[in-house]
């Protein structure tokens, strides 16, 4: 027996050069015996409770490394190994203290030693070379620092802009700070009352502000910006991507889930909790349910052409990277096909982390409406697209009676039940353009088959292990083409080189090592049931002495209100992303945000009470020499609002926007051009996109814009949006001539402005002030009024000369495109959608002086103060 | 040279990690000598300064272009013997047979490279081809195969080579994109994905001229509203902005966004005389079949003299994509309208390169994202053979500066099911790519999602028979 294990052992060392093997018999060895005999007889003293002669037994790097005896072990001789030696009760040192242990476990330690001393199930036995870590980029994975500082943020900036010689600006006007802060927690501009209101509010400052901080945190508008933030991490959107591109039905549900869990301020470690294992957790609470829909925003599809167990691994490495990526502030996919070169991430880890979601299965399950979710719009929308499906069924009838008459007529018959059910072919006697046509007109059948379900009372989650009737591989018969994977008796293997066809050694489900070995939480035990995985690793990741989760969320906060974080890669706080400016703020931060019971809005209090986010945003003397990138914060950065924002404000500002909350996702007015746009699908074409009809539908805010992957509105993708397929970190804001084009040239543009303007005309006598004050929040200086109102003057002439064209007609769409048959050009029509489209207020219905005011509106929409936060 | 990207990389990460991405300062700190469209050195010497990559969508056939099986003749209608492996898509599996291509082949150009007779003017141009048979893919699905090819990333999100490109190579007129596509009417599985910017700055993402309607989406303002009207509300808008501006006089990026008006609108202006094909002679626009009576050829050929155009005219990548290709069902139309509608156009391209000295300098190549089966499952009776996808074998042709001249690199097996000889996955076939036209794929790489990205995703092999 004994003599076995050596040879087993011997195969072992041989293997253990490569950090990936498969052949595990040490480790079993390391694992069945070894290491019970170790937890029970020695860590005690020697690593979990007590660091006894500096000792630490619980890798095989402490074991080598030894205490102050000397090395431990020497692998590969156990006569040599100070342990062997110990345990034996031969020599001066007798271990354990209690008595020898029964010579078998002794025997066993042995013969373990001498065939390498093989950790199994620590990630110690990889490759990785934990030595080569530089203190300086283990920051986020040591313990948060607990940081007294009474005076708050600004004590905590105060030393590095003193040390600088730098006096930080002053407090920024009123007027300022109130457009600040409303965009930042809103994403909309103050209105002219609120700008008025707070500028004339007798109370101190500080008060009169804190006031404004509390009301904008009270209104619903909060949700939609802050949710937007979040969704940019998780890559919201409504559809699947690649080529089909279907709609995820109840997507939406998640992005409610979202925006109301910002409003109420639901505590951040329970929003980490439901969103990883809402389902294991909660299974009770429906928002934990739609909360799961986290764990599939990636784009994801599987259909003929796919290989199952390549479609499962692409969202197993999907869902990993997005887990690490949100809450933990890591680039885990970097570890998925060798160690983490610039972090302590050994592949056996992601591996690890990515059994946790092993048993996962896809789940589209019953789950009534909550009383949050306004359904009473629902009976309309469903009846709009069974409208589009009526039309199409139509069409599609027409192809069926031509092949029927073609039949009755080829065998002679009056009757088509007559004809040979083999010959009933869907294509006989079609023309190949008739052919493909019905192919597109069944593509679209198909999707809106997806569309309807938006209405149904369904969650986009997951189960753990397979619910047959909830499963959920996508539409349009992909289930029938997707081989089941093993949802309940799931075996991982570290993948060699990320290759599914490379299976190295089994790992179990665990977390990532480097957080024990350096923060000092431990590493919790994980059942390796089909349910309750993700459910450890949630709560691992929202243990208030995790390392990361708070200061990843705190620095999210601190990034969207300053523009940048204190540690400067939202997405990455290991030794590649930004080293913290400010690292005891960024602990205070963090303990003070697990101190308020993880609560969010407490963390907007909070910075927004501060001097620092106060600050005028010109840069006092010294400032541009000595700190360029105003990392120490002497003044408020200005910055460029996002894409969002821009539509949103401009919406507002011209009286157009609707607030209406929540549902299915809705198709704003974008670039006809666009819309227009033919996009292959497999096998078909995509339906159109279809304007909503109804203005107010279509004047939504942004967030509630339906996210098509395969067709992102174009204004938004110019300005800079998030993209769908990578989580965002930041909003990138580089500056291209297209941008100018989407807005100083786009309908939407044109169309808003003429609104505005009519909107002035309606409602004010000093159009041009009142334009001024609803733009910036501010009245026109001598000479803007003066610029302004001679535009008018010379516009209004110029429109009196120039009558408008008149309003471009909505038609039919008629497309010429090869067919995948004959390779011949046919053309095929698609219908306008059946309802009533509600045009906007055209340029031919109102006087010149209305067209001059829409150029000024126009003009304004396109000006830097408009597009720029102070 | 070395030091100096190594200078550049330290910037960037130096900017990465002080939260400011490139983007967001080249306009104005980092790059102020030069933006990032300016024209930069290559990394070694290139003839190619410019590529044009006709990219055929949907998986055309190498068995019936430039690659016959003459073998398959033989086997026709016998079963498809050959081990799936484990991996296989429900598309490939089931009980298959080989089909025969339907097409005569014929002996081109000087040195006789066979390829399908249906090529009559393409044949004219085979002595400048270098035609590569060991090319794989890595999977049989369009939009992953295509992200693959177009991204280095199969399941998207990253820069298209034109972006890398540009990022490489910068521009030689900035008032044109630096990366232009030429779609179809319709837009590929996988969409403007797979063009895309990725994580690289704005300036790099490629601009897709539309086949129909104004070519840059919002380039013209709506209908009516003229050039006079326009320009008064941009002075109104520079008016306004240069107000501002003193008021924040710190604030740089004021600068960049009131230069972007103006340079928008010079696009505006150049744009129209690079698109409109009304000044060339008529013999050019024969030779490359614009006006001819099959609306595709005249589809075809537009794109691909506007492609020569656009070259011409300082834009450094352009890409043309010829959809239709995925001809499951019979193969001899589905495949022999493309083929005919292809001929022409591409002919014309390269005879026009040719003779204006062009090709010297211009890298063209001709891929789809994978090739097609020497197989096919049942499907309706032997009348409607076509074949299915093949991600081991893929036709592909080099045209233009480097490239080698009249060769054939690599080689498939006798029934066409898989690369066989000289053979490389796609990131190699990336590498060389970019070595053609100057650029060093582990050099060119931008900081991004915690590491320096590249092409190739993790570095690749150059293929040295593709470089003459």
């Amino acid at each position: 027996m004994v003599h076995g294990w050596r040879i087993k052992l011997a195969l072992n060392v041989w293997c253990g050069a490569s950090a990936l093997c498969a052949a595990t018999p040490a480790e079993d060895l390391f694992r069945e015996t070894i290491q019970p005999t170790l937890k029970q007889h020695c860590l005690g003293c020697h690593g979990e409770g007590e660091l006894f002669g500096k000792l630490d037994l619980r890798s095989r790097e402490g074991l080598v490394k030894g205490g102050s005896r000397g090395p431990a072990i020497v692998p590969g001789d156990a006569s040599a190994s100070l342990l062997y030696r110990a345990l034996e009760h031969s020599g001066e040192l007798k271990m354990p203290p209690a008595g020898p242990l029964p010579d078998e476990a002794v025997a066993a330690v042995r013969d373990w030693i001498d065939g390498g001393a093989a950790f199994a199930e620590r990630p110690e036995k990889a490759s990785l070379d934990w030595g080569a870590f530089k203190e300086e980029d283990l920051w986020a994975f040591r313990a948060v620092k607990k940081t007294e500082a009474p005076g708050g943020i600004d004590s905590l900036l105060r030393r590095k802009l003193a040390e600088a010689e730098i006096n930080p600006a002053p407090r920024a006007d009123r007027r300022t700070l109130i457009r600040r802060a409303t965009i930042d927690l809103t994403g909309l501009p103050p209105t002219p009352e609120q700008v008025e209101a707070f500028g004339t509010d007798p109370a101190s400052d500080k008060a009169a502000f804190g006031r404004v901080v509390d009301r904008l945190l009270d209104s619903p508008r909060y949700g939609e910006r802050w949710g937007r933030h979040w969704l940019d991490v998780t890559r919201y959107a409504d559809t699947a991507g690649f080529s089909n591109d279907y709609e995820r039905p109840n997507a939406w549900r998640y992005r409610d889930y979202v925006i109301r869990s910002f409003n109420n301020d639901k505590p951040y470690d329970r929003f980490v909790l439901e969103q990883v294992a809402g389902d294991e957790l909660f299974p009770d609470d429906p928002e934990a349910i739609l909360a799961t829909g986290f764990l599939r925003m990636g784009p994801w599809e599987h259909t003929g052409m796919s290989v199952t167990a390549v479609t499962r691994q692409q969202w197993l490495d999907d869902v990993t990277h997005a887990t690490a990526t949100a809450f933990l502030g890591l680039t885990l996919g970097c570890a998925k096909c060798h160690d983490h070169k610039f972090d302590p991430i050994p592949t056996k880890d992601y591996y690890r982390v990515q059994s946790a979601f092993a048993t996962t299965a896809f789940a589209r399950r019953p789950l009534a409406f909550l009383p949050a979710e306004d359904t009473s719009g629902f009976a309309e929308g469903k009846k709009r697209v069974e409208g589009l499906i009526a039309q199409l069924e139509q069409k599609r009838g027409r192809y069926a009676e031509i092949s029927r008459r073609y039949l009755m007529e080829k065998f002679g018959v009056s009757r088509f039940e007559d004809v040979p059910e083999v010959n009933r072919k869907q294509d006989a006697g079609l023309t190949d353009e008739q052919m493909w046509a019905r192919r597109i007109v069944n593509k679209h059948l198909s999707h809106h088959a997806e569309s309807i379900k938006r209405y149904r009372p369904l969650a986009f989650s997951v189960t753990s292990g397979l619910v047959e009737d909830w499963n959920d591989v996508g539409p349009g018969g992909a289930g029938s083409y997707m081989k089941k994977p093993d949802y309940e008796q799931v075996e991982m293997h570290v993948l060699v080189g990320g290759s599914l066809e490379s299976p190295g050694e089994r790992v179990a489900p665990g977390v990532l090592s480097a957080v024990e070995r350096y923060s000092g939480l431990q590493a919790p035990e994980f059942a390796e049931t089909t349910a309750g995985r993700r459910a450890t690793l949630a709560e691992w990741i929202v243990d208030p002495l995790n390392p990361l989760t708070a200061r990843v969320m705190a620095n999210r906060v601190w990034q969207y209100h300053f523009g940048r974080g204190l540690a400067s890669n939202a997405n990455n706080l290991g030794k590649m992303g930004a080293k913290p400016t400010h690292p005891a703020l960024l602990d205070w931060l963090a303990s003070r945000f697990v101190e308020e019971g993880w609560s969010v809005k407490a963390l907007h209090r909070i910075i927004m009470a501060s001097e620092a986010y106060q600050r005028s945003s010109d840069p006092p003397d010294g400032a541009a020499e000595r700190d360029p990138g105003n990392s120490l914060l002497s003044y408020f950065t200005p910055r460029r609002v996002e894409a969002e924002v821009l539509r949103d404000s401009m919406l507002a500002v011209a009286g157009e926007l609707s607030l209406a909350t929540g549902g299915p996702g809705t198709n704003p007015q974008i670039s006809r051009d666009a819309a227009e746009q033919p996009r292959f699908t497999q096998g078909g074409l995509r339906p159109p996109y279809y304007e909503e009809g109804r203005r107010e539908d279509r004047n939504r805010r942004s967030v509630y814009s339906f996210q098509q992957r395969s067709l992102i509105d174009p204004m938004i993708e110019v300005l800079n949006g998030a993209s769908v397929d990578l989580s965002c970190e930041r909003r990138d804001s580089t500056t291209v001539p297209t941008q100018a084009f989407a807005l100083f040239n786009g309908e939407l543009s044109y169309d808003l402005a003429l609104a505005f303007a009519n909107r002035l005309r309606n409602e004010a006598e000093r159009v041009v002030d009142r334009a001024f004050e609803l733009a910036y929040g501010r009245s026109p200086s001598e000479e803007e009024r003066a610029l302004a109102e001679r535009h008018i003057e010379e516009m209004t002439a110029y429109h009196r000369d120039h009558p408008p064209a008149p309003r471009r007609q909505r038609k039919a769409l008629v497309r010429a495109l090869p067919s995948q048959l004959s390779g011949e050009t046919f053309q095929f029509t698609e219908d306008l959608p059946p309802w009533e489209y509600e045009e906007n207020l055209h340029a031919s219905q109102v006087e010149p002086e209305t067209r001059a005011l829409a150029d000024l509106a126009l003009v304004l929409f396109n000006s830097n103060e408009f597009a720029y936060v102070y | 040279m070395s030091t100096e990207a190594d200078l550049s990389r330290t910037r960037r990460e130096f900017l990465y990690r002080s939260g400011l991405g490139l983007g967001s300062v080249a306009l104005s700190a980092l790059l102020a000598e030069a933006g990032p469209l300016s024209a930069r050195n290559p990394h070694h010497k290139a003839k190619a300064k410019s590529c044009i990559f006709l990219l055929m969508e949907g998986g055309p056939s190498h068995i019936d272009t430039f690659d016959p099986k003459p073998k398959l003749t033989e086997l026709h209608m016998t079963e498809f013997a050959k081990e799936r492996t484990k991996f296989a898509a429900a598309m490939n599996t089931g009980k298959r047979h080989y089909v025969k291509s339907p097409f005569k082949f014929r002996h081109a150009g000087e040195l006789g490279i066979e390829i399908n007779a249906r090529f009559p003017h393409f044949a004219g141009a085979v002595d400048d081809i270098c035609f590569y048979r060991g090319l794989q893919a890595e999977s049989v699905n369009h939009p992953t195969a295509l992200y693959h090819l177009n991204t280095g990333n199969r399941f998207g999100g990253d820069p298209g080579i034109g972006s890398w490109v540009s990022y490489g190579l910068g521009t030689e007129n900035e008032n044109l994109p630096a990366f232009v596509v030429l779609p179809d009417v319709a837009y590929p599985q996988g969409g403007a994905a797979n063009w895309s910017n990725g994580f690289l700055p704005a300036h790099y993402q490629g601009t897709a001229l539309r086949a129909q309607g104004a070519p840059v989406l919002d380039m013209n303002p709506p209908s009516g509203v003229t050039p006079e009207h326009q320009r008064k509300n941009l002075d109104l808008l520079g008016s306004l902005n240069a107000i501002h501006r003193q008021r924040h006089p710190d604030h740089d990026e004021l600068e960049a966004r009131i230069e972007s008006y103006e340079l928008a609108f010079r696009m505006q202006a150049e744009m129209p005389s690079v698109v409109d094909l009304a000044n060339e002679p008529a013999s050019t626009l024969e030779l490359y079949g614009v006006g001819d009576p099959n609306p595709e050829v005249d589809a075809i050929a537009k794109r691909c003299l506007l492609a020569r155009r656009m070259v011409e005219a300082g834009v450094r990548f352009v890409q043309v994509i010829v959809g239709g290709w995925d001809s499951h069902d019979y193969i001899e139309s589905a495949h022999g309208t493309r083929i005919t509608a292809i001929d022409k156009p591409m002919a014309g391209l390269l005879t026009d390169l040719r003779r204006t000295g062009l090709l010297e300098e211009t890298l063209v190549v001709w891929a789809g994202e994978f090739g097609r089966s020497p197989d096919n499952g049942l499907r309706g009776g032997d009348k409607a053979w076509g074949r299915d996808h093949n991600a081991k074998a893929m036709p592909l042709w080099l045209a233009g500066g480097d490239a080698p001249r009249g060769r054939i690199v690599g080689a498939t097996d006798e029934v066409g099911d898989s690369a066989v000889e000289v053979v490389h996955p796609i990131k190699d076939f990336h590498v060389t790519l970019l070595h053609l036209l100057g650029l060093d794929d582990a050099k060119l790489t931008y900081f991004a999602q915690g590491r320096e990205k590249q092409l190739s995703q993790t570095g690749g092999e150059l293929i040295r028979e593709l470089v003459a």
